[in-house]
Formats: C-alpha cells, sequence, structure tokens
C-alpha cells in the first residue's frame, strides 16, 4: 500500500515535470552547465589547502604558499559570481513554469461547474493557485538541477576520497548511504501534518475573505462579536497544528545533525588510525576532515530540497486533485450554431441537482425570433431551465436543441457565445468599465460601448464617469448602485450577438421607471432574437408571445399569451387578476 | 510608527515567550563553539609530540555528545520559537480584523479583499519573519563575540584580518538594502495584483462563464504572472548578491588565512590544529553575518509590510495593530451578546439634518438630506436608480463615513453613527446581503443566543419557514460560501430574518423583496406590518405593496429629496413618483 502510494506520487512528479519543466530545454542546460562550473571549483579548493599545509610543514621555499592562497581567493570568487547568475536563471525558469501552471490552473477552475464554485471559496482558490504553487516552485526550477548538481558533488568527493585511501573511500560511501537513508526516513513524518497545516491555512483564509466581503452585515447587525469568537476558534485548532509542522522541521535539522557528528567521528576515527599507521600526511587528515564537511553541503541541500519536497507533496497532491476534478459538463466534439435567430426545443428534459429531480419531462418550442415568458414561483425550476440552456449542467434525460442542433455537440464557447444570459446578480470585478463591459474583448469598439451606454439610458452616468471608459470599478461595484450595475450587465449582452437571450428576474433591481425605459432598449436589443423572459412580475412578460407556467418543476400550462389571457380558466388569466390586485392594493 | 517601535510593540506583547525564545536560541547558536575546540584538539593530538589530554576515542566521544546536547536545545528552540511566532501574528492579524470589522461597513477596506488577503496573508508573515530573526541575531553576536574572544588569544592580528573585511561587508549591504527595500515593495505588490485577479475571477466565475470569457480572462491573468516574475526576478537578484557577497568572505577570509599563515606555520605557532579552528569558526562567523543580512532584509521587508498594514487601517494610527488583546487561547471565549438596552435610550425620533456623502471616486452621493423618523412609523425611501437611496440608508447607519450633517436619537447627537447603530438600537438588512458558509442557523443568528424561541418567529415573519421545511437538514443546511447553495430569494429573505432576530428599536431593509415573487413579498409585508409591534421601520422599495401602506414616502432624486409624503398626497403632487408609481404600467 504505502508502495504502490509512493509509486503514484513519483509518477505525479513525472508527469508534472515532463509537461512543465523538461521542454523548456535550453535553460536546463545552461544551469546545468553553470552548476557544474561550481561544483568542479569546489571540489578543487580543498586539494589546494592540502597542498598548503604539506608545504608549511616541509621545507621548501615559501612562495608556492603564496601563489596557493592566490589561487584558491581567485576560484572562490569566480565560484560566487557563477553561482548568482546560476540563481538567476533558476528562478527564472521556476517564474517560467510556474507561472504556466498558475494560468492553467486558473484556467481549469474557470472550467469547472458551479457545483465547484458552490463549494470552494475565492480565498481557498487563492491558496491553491498561488499557495500551493508557490510550494512548487522550487521544486520546478531547481530541484532537478540541484539533485543532480549534488549528488554529482557527493559523487566527486568520494572519488576522490578513494583515490587518497580505499579504507576512507569506503568508510564515506557507507556514511553518505546512511546518511541520506535515513534523512529520508524521517522525512515520512513530517509529511502529513505539513499537509494538515496548508489545509487549515486555506480555510483560515476562506474565513477571512469571507469575512472582508461581508463588512456590512456583521458591522450592521452587531455581529462583530461574533466574528471575532469564530476567529478564535480557529487560531485553538490552528495552534497544535503548527505547532506539529514546527516540530517536523526540527526533526529534519536534527536528524542531520547527529548524522554528520556521525560522519565527523568516523573521519577521525580513519584518518587518525591512518595517520599513526604512516599511510598519510597531516594536509590529507585535514583533506579527509574538510571534505566530510563539504559533505554537510550536498547532503544539507538534498535536505532542503527533500523540505521543499515535503511541502511540495502536499501541495502537489492537492494540485493534482484539483486537475483532476473534471467539470461535469465536457466540451462536445463542436458544431457551430446558426447565426439569427434559434429556435429553442427541450424534448422529455428531466434534471434534479441530485436524486430529487428538479425539471420532470419538460416539452417545449419556442420558435426563432419569439419570447417565451417563463412564470412561476420561487423554487419551480425556472432558473435551473435557464442553466440547462447554458450548459451549467446537463439534463439526466431528453435533449435540449437550439436551432435545430443538440448543445451537447457544441463546444461551450460556441455555445455561450451564442446564448447570452443575464440575471439578477451582477457581478462587478475590478477593473475598468470598458474591462466589465467587454470581458478584456479588445475588438469591440468604445464608439460600440458608448452607443449601447446610451441606449440603455446610462448616457447621463457616462458622461459622469472622470476617465470615461477607462475609469476603474470596485471590486463588487463600490460606487455604482445596485440598478445601474444591473444596467451593465444588460450592456454585456448588448455587446455580444446572441441568437437566444435568457432574462433571469433581470430587472428586479430596478424602479419602475427605469425598468421602463430599459424595455425600449430591450424591444431593440431582441429584435431578430429569441428570448426567454423568467419572471415573477407579471408587467415584465407582456412583450412574451408565449406564456409557460411553472410549478414544481412540471409545466402546468402552456400556450399563446393573447390565448391565455382570454380564457378566464387559465392559471394565466387568474395571475393575471391577482396581479392587477397587486396593483390597486 | 517607526518599523523599530513597531517591533519593539510586537516583542513586548509576549515577553516571557520572546525571553524564553531569545535564551533558547543564544544556548542553540554557542553550542558550535564545542565541536571547533575538539577538533583543534584532535589536529593537535596528532601532530603533538606529548600524549593527549583524552586521545582520539575520548575526542570521538565529546563530539557525539556535544551534537546530542545541541539537539536537544534545537527542539525547545523550536517550541519556544513557534508559541511565540504565532502568538504574534496572529494578534497582527486579530486586531487588522476587528479593525476592519470596526471601519464604516460598506467602505472597510481599501482595496478588493483578494488583496486585502495578501496583506492578512504575507506582511503579516513577513513582520513575524523579521521578529522572530532578532533572537537569532542575538544569538549570534554572542557567538561572534565568544569565538572572537578564543581566537584572539590564539592570535590576534589574524583574527583581526579575518574579521574586518566581515564588518565592511556588513556596512556594504547596509548601504544596499534600500535599494532591495524598492524592488521588495514592487514585487510584494505585483503579487497583490495577481492574488487579486485570482479572487475577482473566482468571485464572478458564473459572468465569465456566460459571457464567454474564460480565454481572455486567462490571458490576462496569465500577463499579470508574467510581470510578476519581472519584478520577482529583480528582487532575487539583489537578494542573491547580497547573500553571496555575506558567504563570499568565508572563502575570502579562508584565503586570507591561508596568506598569513605560511609563514606563521613554518615557524611553528600556528599549529594545523589552529588553522582548523579558524577555518570551523569562520564557517559560522559568515553564516552570522549572512544572518545578520538577512535579519536587515527582513527588517526592511518589515518596513514595506509596516506600511502595506497601515494603508488598511484607512487613516486610524499604526498602533492599533500591535494592541495587546487575549488571542483566547485556552478555549473561554469573549461575550458576543448585545446588552439590553436601557429604557429611556428606546427610540422616541430618530432625525437626520443635512446628511451629505459623496463617492470619492465620481463625486456623486447624497446632499443635505434631511429626515425625520418617529416611532412607530413605516418609512418608504423611494427613487430611480442611482438616485442615492443606498447610500441614504448606509450613511445615516455609519456604514458609509458621512461628509457632513448630524444625526440625533431622541434628540441627542450620534457621534459614531457606526458603532451606534447596532441591535438592539437598530438592525439592517443590505441590498446585496452576504452570507457565510456556515448553517442556515448561524448565519441567521451570528452568535447571538436562541432565546424564546424568537428564531422560529423571525423565521415566519421572513416568511421562510415553508423554504426551511424543504431542506433536507433544516436549519442545519450548510449553504455553502456566500451562501450560493440558496436562491436569491431565500439568500434576501435568510438576511431579512438575521435582522428581524435581534430585537431592535429601528429595522433598515434595503430593497427587500427585489428577488421575490409576488405571493411570497405580499405575504412578507402583511406580517412585517403585522408582527413589528412598534418597532420603526426604514425601508428603500419602491414596491407598491410597501409604498401604499408607508406613513411617510421619501421622493429621492440626483441625490436630494425631491418630494416628501404619503402615496396618496405624493400621487396628487408629485410627477417623478406618479411615474415610479405608473411606470411598470406604462
Amino acid at each position: 500500500m504505502g508502495k504502490k502510494k509512493g509509486l503514484n506520487a513519483t509518477r505525479d512528479y513525472y508527469a508534472m515535470l515532463s509537461r512543465y519543466l523538461l521542454p523548456q530545454k535550453k535553460p536546463l542546460i545552461g544551469l546545468a552547465l553553470l552548476l557544474f562550473t561550481t561544483i568542479g571549483l569546489q571540489l578543487v579548493n580543498p586539494q589546494i589547502i592540502r597542498y598548503f599545509i604539506d608545504t608549511a610543514q616541509s621545507d621548501k621555499a615559501l612562495e608556492p604558499l603564496y601563489y596557493a592562497a592566490a589561487v584558491f581567493i581567485g576560484f572562490s570568487l569566480i565560484q560566487q559570481l557563477v553561482s548568482v547568475i546560476a540563481t538567476y536563471a533558476g528562478e527564472n525558469l521556476a517564474w517560467r513554469t510556474t507561472n504556466r501552471l498558475r494560468g492553467d490552473l486558473a484556467e481549469h477552475c474557470l472550467k469547472l461547474d458551479m457545483s465547484f464554485h458552490k463549494s470552494n471559496t475565492s480565498g481557498s482558490i487563492i491558496e491553491r493557485v498561488d499557495g500551493d504553487v508557490n510550494a512548487l516552485a522550487n521544486f520546478f526550477s531547481s530541484f532537478i538541477i540541484h539533485l543532480a548538481g549534488n549528488l554529482l558533488l557527493m559523487l566527486g568527493i568520494i572519488i576522490l576520497l578513494f583515490r587518497e585511501n580505499v579504507l576512507v573511500g569506503a568508510g564515506m560511501l557507507l556514511f553518505v548511504a546512511f546518511a541520506v537513508y535515513v534523512i529520508q526516513w524521517i522525512r515520512k513524518f513530517a509529511v502529513p501534518v505539513w499537509a494538515k497545516w496548508r489545509q487549515v491555512n486555506a480555510e483560515f483564509y476562506g474565513f477571512i475573505g469571507e469575512h472582508l466581503e461581508g463588512t456590512e452585515d456583521t458591522r450592521a447587525n452587531g455581529a462583530t462579536g461574533f466574528v471575532m469568537n469564530r476567529f478564535y476558534s480557529l487560531l485553538r485548532r490552528m495552534l497544535p497544528l503548527r505547532r506539529k509542522a514546527f516540530l517536523g522541521f526540527s526533526s529534519m535539522w536534527i536528524t542531520t545533525i547527529v548524522v554528520f557528528a556521525l560522519g565527523n567521528a568516523m573521519a577521525f576515527a580513519i584518518s587518525a588510525y591512518l595517520w599513526k599507521a604512516g599511510s598519510i600526511s597531516i594536509g590529507t587528515v585535514y583533506l579527509i576532515f574538510y571534505y566530510t564537511e563539504l559533505l554537510a553541503k550536498p547532503i544539507e541541500k538534498i535536505r532542503t530540497q527533500i523540505e521543499d519536497l515535503q511541502k511540495a507533496d502536499a501541495s502537489l497532491l492537492r494540485i493534482r486533485e484539483l486537475l483532476a476534478t473534471r467539470p461535469r459538463i465536457e466540451d462536445g466534439p463542436g458544431a457551430e450554431l446558426p447565426a439569427g435567430p434559434l429556435s429553442v426545443e427541450l424534448d422529455n428534459v428531466t434534471f434534479g441537482y441530485d436524486d430529487d429531480p428538479t425539471l420532470k419531462e419538460i416539452d417545449l418550442r419556442l420558435e426563432p425570433g419569439k419570447v417565451l415568458g417563463l412564470l412561476g414561483r420561487t423554487g419551480s425550476g425556472k432558473t435551473t431551465l435557464a442553466r440547462l440552456l447554458l450548459r451549467f449542467y446537463d439534463p439526466q434525460q431528453g435533449s435540449i436543441k437550439l436551432g435545430g442542433t443538440d448543445i451537447r455537440s457544441c463546444t461551450l464557447p460556441q455555445l455561450r457565445s451564442k446564448v447570452a444570459l443575464v440575471t439578477q446578480n451582477i457581478e462587478i470585478l475590478q477593473g475598468s468599465v470598458r474591462d466589465n463591459l467587454t470581458f478584456y474583448d479588445e475588438r469591440i469598439s468604445d464608439e460600440a460601448i458608448a452607443l449601447v451606454l446610451r441606449e440603455l439610458g446610462l448616457g447621463g452616468w457616462y458622461a459622469s464617469l472622470p476617465e470615461g471608459l477607462d475609469t476603474p470599478l470596485a471590486s463588487g461595484g463600490g460606487s455604482l448602485s445596485a440598478g445601474e450595475a444591473q444596467l451593465l450587465a444588460f450592456a454585456r449582452v448588448f455587446l455580444t450577438d446572441p441568437g437566444v437571450v435568457i432574462l433571469d428576474e433581470a430587472s428586479s433591481r430596478l424602479d419602475p421607471l427605469t425598468e421602463y425605459r430599459l424595455e425600449q432598449a430591450v424591444g431593440k436589443l431582441l429584435t431578430n432574437r429569441s428570448c426567454i423572459i423568467i419572471a415573477h412580475r407579471l408587467a415584465t412578460v407582456q412583450r412574451a408571445d408565449q406564456i409557460v407556467i411553472m410549478e414544481e418543476g412540471r409545466i402546468v400550462e402552456a400556450g399563446s399569451r393573447t390565448k391565455l389571457a382570454s380564457d378566464p380558466d387559465s392559471r394565466f388569466s387568474r395571475m393575471l387578476a391577482a396581479g392587477l390586485e397587486e396593483v390597486t392594493a | 510608527m517607526t518599523t523599530f517601535t513597531y517591533m519593539w510593540r510586537l516583542i513586548r506583547y509576549r515577553q516571557g515567550w520572546y525571553i524564553a525564545n531569545a535564551f533558547m536560541w543564544t544556548v542553540i547558536y554557542l553550542m558550535p563553539i564545542f565541536p571547533g575546540l575538539i577538533t583543534k584538539a584532535f589536529f593537535d593530538s596528532l601532530t603533538a609530540s606529548e600524549a593527549a589530554d583524552f586521545g582520539t576515542w575520548g575526542l570521538i566521544a565529546l563530539l557525539l555528545g556535544a551534537a546530542l546536547a545541541r539537539c536537544a536545545t534545537i527542539v525547545i528552540g523550536f517550541i519556544t520559537d513557534v508559541n511565540f511566532r504565532f502568538r504574534m501574528g496572529m494578534l497582527l492579524r486579530r486586531n487588522l480584523l476587528e479593525h476592519v470589522l470596526k471601519e464604516p461597513g460598506a467602505r472597510a477596506i481599501p482595496c478588493s479583499p483578494g488583496e486585502a488577503i495578501s496583506h492578512f496573508r504575507d506582511d503579516v508573515d513577513q513582520s513575524e519573519e523579521a521578529v522572530s530573526w532578532s533572537v537569532d541575531v542575538f544569538g549570534m553576536t554572542c557567538f561572534a563575540a565568544v569565538s572572537c574572544f578564543i581566537l584572539i588569544r590564539i592570535d590576534a592580528q589574524m583574527t583581526l584580518l579575518v574579521f574586518l573585511p566581515l564588518v565592511i561587508v556588513v556596512v556594504a549591504a547596509q548601504l544596499a538594502t534600500t535599494r532591495l527595500q524598492k524592488y521588495r515593495s514592487d514585487s510584494r505588490e505585483s503579487t497583490a495584483k495577481v492574488t487579486g485577479a485570482i479572487s475577482e475571477m473566482f468571485g464572478s466565475v458564473q459572468a465569465i462563464q456566460v459571457a464567454g470569457a474564460e480565454k481572455r480572462v486567462i490571458d490576462r491573468f496569465r500577463k499579470l504572472n508574467d510581470d510578476r516574475r519581472k519584478t520577482m526576478l529583480k528582487d532575487k537578484l539583489m537578494t542573491e548578491s547580497l547573500d553571496s557577497i555575506f558567504s563570499n568572505s568565508v572563502n575570502l577570509g579562508t584565503g586570507l588565512i591561508l596568506l598569513l599563515a605560511g609563514q606563521k606555520m613554518r615557524g611553528g605557532d600556528f599549529t594545523v590544529g589552529d588553522f582548523s579552528l579558524f577555518v570551523y569558526y569562520l564557517t559560522f562567523v559568515t553564516q552570522f553575518i549572512s544572518n545578520f543580512g538577512k535579519f536587515l532584509t527582513y527588517f526592511k521587508q518589515m518596513a514595506v509590510a509596516l506600511l502595506r498594514l497601515t494603508g488598511i487601517l484607512q487613516g486610524a494610527p499604526a498602533a492599533v495593530l500591535t494592541e495587546a488583546h487575549s488571542l483566547h487561547l485556552s478555549g473561554e471565549d469573549a461575550d458576543a451578546a448585545a446588552a439590553a438596552l436601557p429604557k429611556d435610550e428606546r427610540l422616541e425620533r430618530l432625525e437626520a439634518t443635512g446628511l451629505t456623502y459623496r463617492y470619492p471616486e465620481t463625486g456623486r452621493g447624497i446632499e443635505g438630506i434631511d429626515l425625520r423618523l418617529a416611532r412607530g412609523s413605516f418609512t418608504v425611501v423611494t427613487g430611480p436608480i442611482g438616485s442615492g437611496k443606498t447610500t441614504l440608508v448606509r450613511t445615516l447607519l455609519g456604514l458609509l463615513p458621512k461628509d457632513g450633517g448630524t444625526v440625533r436619537w431622541n434628540g441627542r447627537k450620534v457621534e459614531d453613527p457606526g458603532a451606534f447603530f447596532i441591535p438592539p438600537r437598530s438592525a439592517y438588512t443590505a441590498q446585496v446581503p452576504r452570507l457565510y458558509s456556515d448553517t442556515l442557523r448561524e448565519n441567521i443568528l451570528l452568535g447571538l443566543p436562541d432565546r424564546e424561541d424568537r428564531l422560529e418567529r423571525a423565521l415566519h415573519t421572513a416568511v421562510l419557514e415553508e423554504d426551511i421545511g424543504r431542506m433536507q437538514d433544516g436549519l442545519d443546511t450548510v449553504i455553502g460560501p456566500r451562501g450560493v447553495k440558496l436562491s436569491g430569494g431565500q439568500a434576501q429573505r435568510t438576511a431579512a430574518a438575521r435582522t428581524l432576530v435581534r430585537d431592535s428599536e429601528l429595522y433598515v431593509f434595503d430593497d427587500l423583496s427585489s428577488a421575490l415573487d409576488v405571493e411570497t413579498e405580499r405575504k412578507l409585508w402583511a406580517r412585517l406590518f403585522r408582527e413589528r409591534g412598534d418597532a420603526t421601520c426604514l425601508v428603500v422599495s419602491h414596491r407598491k405593496t410597501a409604498l401604499a401602506q408607508a406613513d411617510r414616502i421619501i421622493v429621492l432624486k440626483d441625490g436630494r429629496i425631491e418630494a416628501e409624503g404619503t402615496a396618496e398626497e405624493l400621487l396628487a403632487s408629485s410627477e417623478s413618483f406618479r411615474k415610479l408609481w405608473h411606470g411598470d404600467e406604462g
């Protein structure tokens, strides 16, 4: 079981590497060359010191000693220069690769359906897309190269020690094998704690994010104390986990200290034995000591690499999990929907968010260019129907066709460029007015935007913007009134060219006067388009050609509006009567 | 506040832990003194003619003993460090959060929530790091002093020549760090932009999906990422060059020792053991210098973090950040229940005169609003979009900082409306209410104890009891982040219940029924009229049901009051009101 898991993890790493790092061949080779240079320089330096000590102990001339010292200093300077360049190159590579991963992850998440977004706060997504990827940064940049480089340095030291004496070489080889094994072994204990810490951290920032968004509600309802108490109770859960994570770290450090003390002890024992036997010089004793100390570096490096890997382990696991989360809705093979108004056909559609169906055996047909008024109480399934048309969900049974094409055969961009939806929840991004209207589509000209804003009665508002379309809008709308925000949502649709427009309670935040004005603009928008108006107010469906009334997921009445209105027994005419009562109440 | 005072106050917060931590890390840093001396003794025992004190095996045993002792201190050091660090960092986060919750609710943070999270996360982490490293600096200075003493006793001239370059390095680094600060602040800014972009993207995910704009949004995100790479690289190059200068001094020092030692070794007054000790300590001394440099860097970074954290406070003094407060780590919760209102503070009349607020971005807002609410009255604010209805109630309740005007409660001036207008005086439902990822019950009660079935009554008034009956887990249903698992109408009524469950003198509802169907809306208004008792209501709405039953209607236009009166009066006198009233029939 444990082994299998390890195998999977290795495969995960390899998959990540081959997708993101290995394609970057040139920087990788450059980086490798830089690192090999520093390794060579590091191996040479102790040889200089040995030469120095042995010469100093002898009666030879003093002059070579000064040369040796000068060469030593020169080599160290070059080594430092090379290592700065190597770090820079490595860092650059890391950012390039992780930025690609960040982009891919964000793209993947954006494609996931609402069931994912409903259970993940944007704070926790920040932790995934940025926090977890940061933890992987080192793994991408330097892990492989540092690992290879340091293994090579280790190998070099051992070979050089074998050259001195077989006993020393063999001893050190044994020591290295032992050290690597022990350090690898201790790692097992620290990983799970680290994962838990990251988890609770993500939860913590999710909490903070939510409450930074809800300050108005919290403040005015006197819930500040409640929020603080929630904060404290999170802290109480976090402290023990952080303590454990820190102890995990300390265990790694401690292990290396003990291992190196053992290494030094062995070097002392062996070299003292060889010295007393007269087979090595005092310079060589120092060389052995120096190389043993030098061995600490690669093993230490490997330790920190593994520590990073530890953090990466947990992060990688979560990233893989995230990437493995398939959207429930996948692109179809691709089929272009015809231009112009589209007919809408629902054939025996049944759908439920869970086992309990929200829509039951819906049959519906709307001719191209016609307007359908969809009525029903909250929870009767109207909004769900709209979501199905945009393929936020797929029906469990039955099919939906637009312009005669099954929407499951289109790709999502193909479908969504032809079906527009305006809801009453308007999401305003932090960015300029233009960005909010076009979503960064640079093909839309400023004139077109200004025209649309004027048509929607936002001309005065547009004129008051200090920097025109470049005026920044705060996240969540800020200085926009809710009604203005809703009109902006309309403007978004006006700027695209859909074949079907769905208005889901789209004017509920508007005052009657603005709503009336909007009607004129909407009339224009709907010429030569099919439209579905979802409403719980009757006034909104006045332009409908056809009426459908839903109740508990079923169509309970359908027909042409004029016909239903003139039939005194129809639900629609009863609703009309009730609606009039509301007006005269 | 200077960075130094900032650090000092953070240390003072839990000084017991800090002192324990400083002590432990000083011991940890002093420990390597022993292996150095043991190594020297080893080489000396080989080269010296007379027998050594301990012999090879004795030295080896000492070496292992020293390592084990160091390990023991490290474990304790980590425990003291994590305890101090956690408390200090979380105090900062606590104070930030508390301050944000005290700010006018509709303008609580000066940036997007995503950016604010990066302040909560990274800037606090940086401060934590800097304070924690101050301990290391102290410990390492002790090590430097002791090792210097030992080395000077061996060879004073050589010690001087080895340590001198190190001093130069520190000075050079000092000079270079001003540069670093700028790069650091750039890179932090670009990071905040990236996290901000993520938060925006996923806060508006549905709009993006509906618009099919995924690719364009991602392209922009990738561009932001690349900007961040560039600033990060500058930052890293600078840090790395400094680091390299620090660590290069080891080799430089060793080189200098070699230059000087040749002569002395030949003379016999500098042994191989002495040489090994010099090189051994040199490594640690350099580590000390590079760590000292690291601390300086962290300290500078902390200055940037402090600046950014102070930015969130929107003008409040930075001392707010470091105020000492309990973190309630041992379990006792702070008292969250609101006290009952004394009788003479019960609302008789609420007046506002000359109330003014202008949005800094656009200059629009409300201008010179006069308002009077009598006990038990039902007032409706109406007007076309953008006329300032929401701004009016927010300014009245202190959720926006007013630019002018006074608010009086029973004739007494309200100094801090934001802190004053809370239950049991008033409760409020925002136009777009925010719900939290918790159970429905918690979202409504927000920590309020459920006394005398007031929850049940609130649910009834808010017409929510049927919806809850249909949910599998009833009130214990977890509603997902921002309450996304509820429909728009359910979210609105949940927020209304949240307001109603708080027995208050004044209820303020902003656009309560925008997402409700006719039948539910009618029930809601009817129940509200019937069950509110003698509570006063201020409501933003343009629904006829509400307008028709109002005692008084205020018609706003372009941020000013255009007309006032009952529906009947206004229908007769106000053209704007007639348009608003008849709009949906036209």
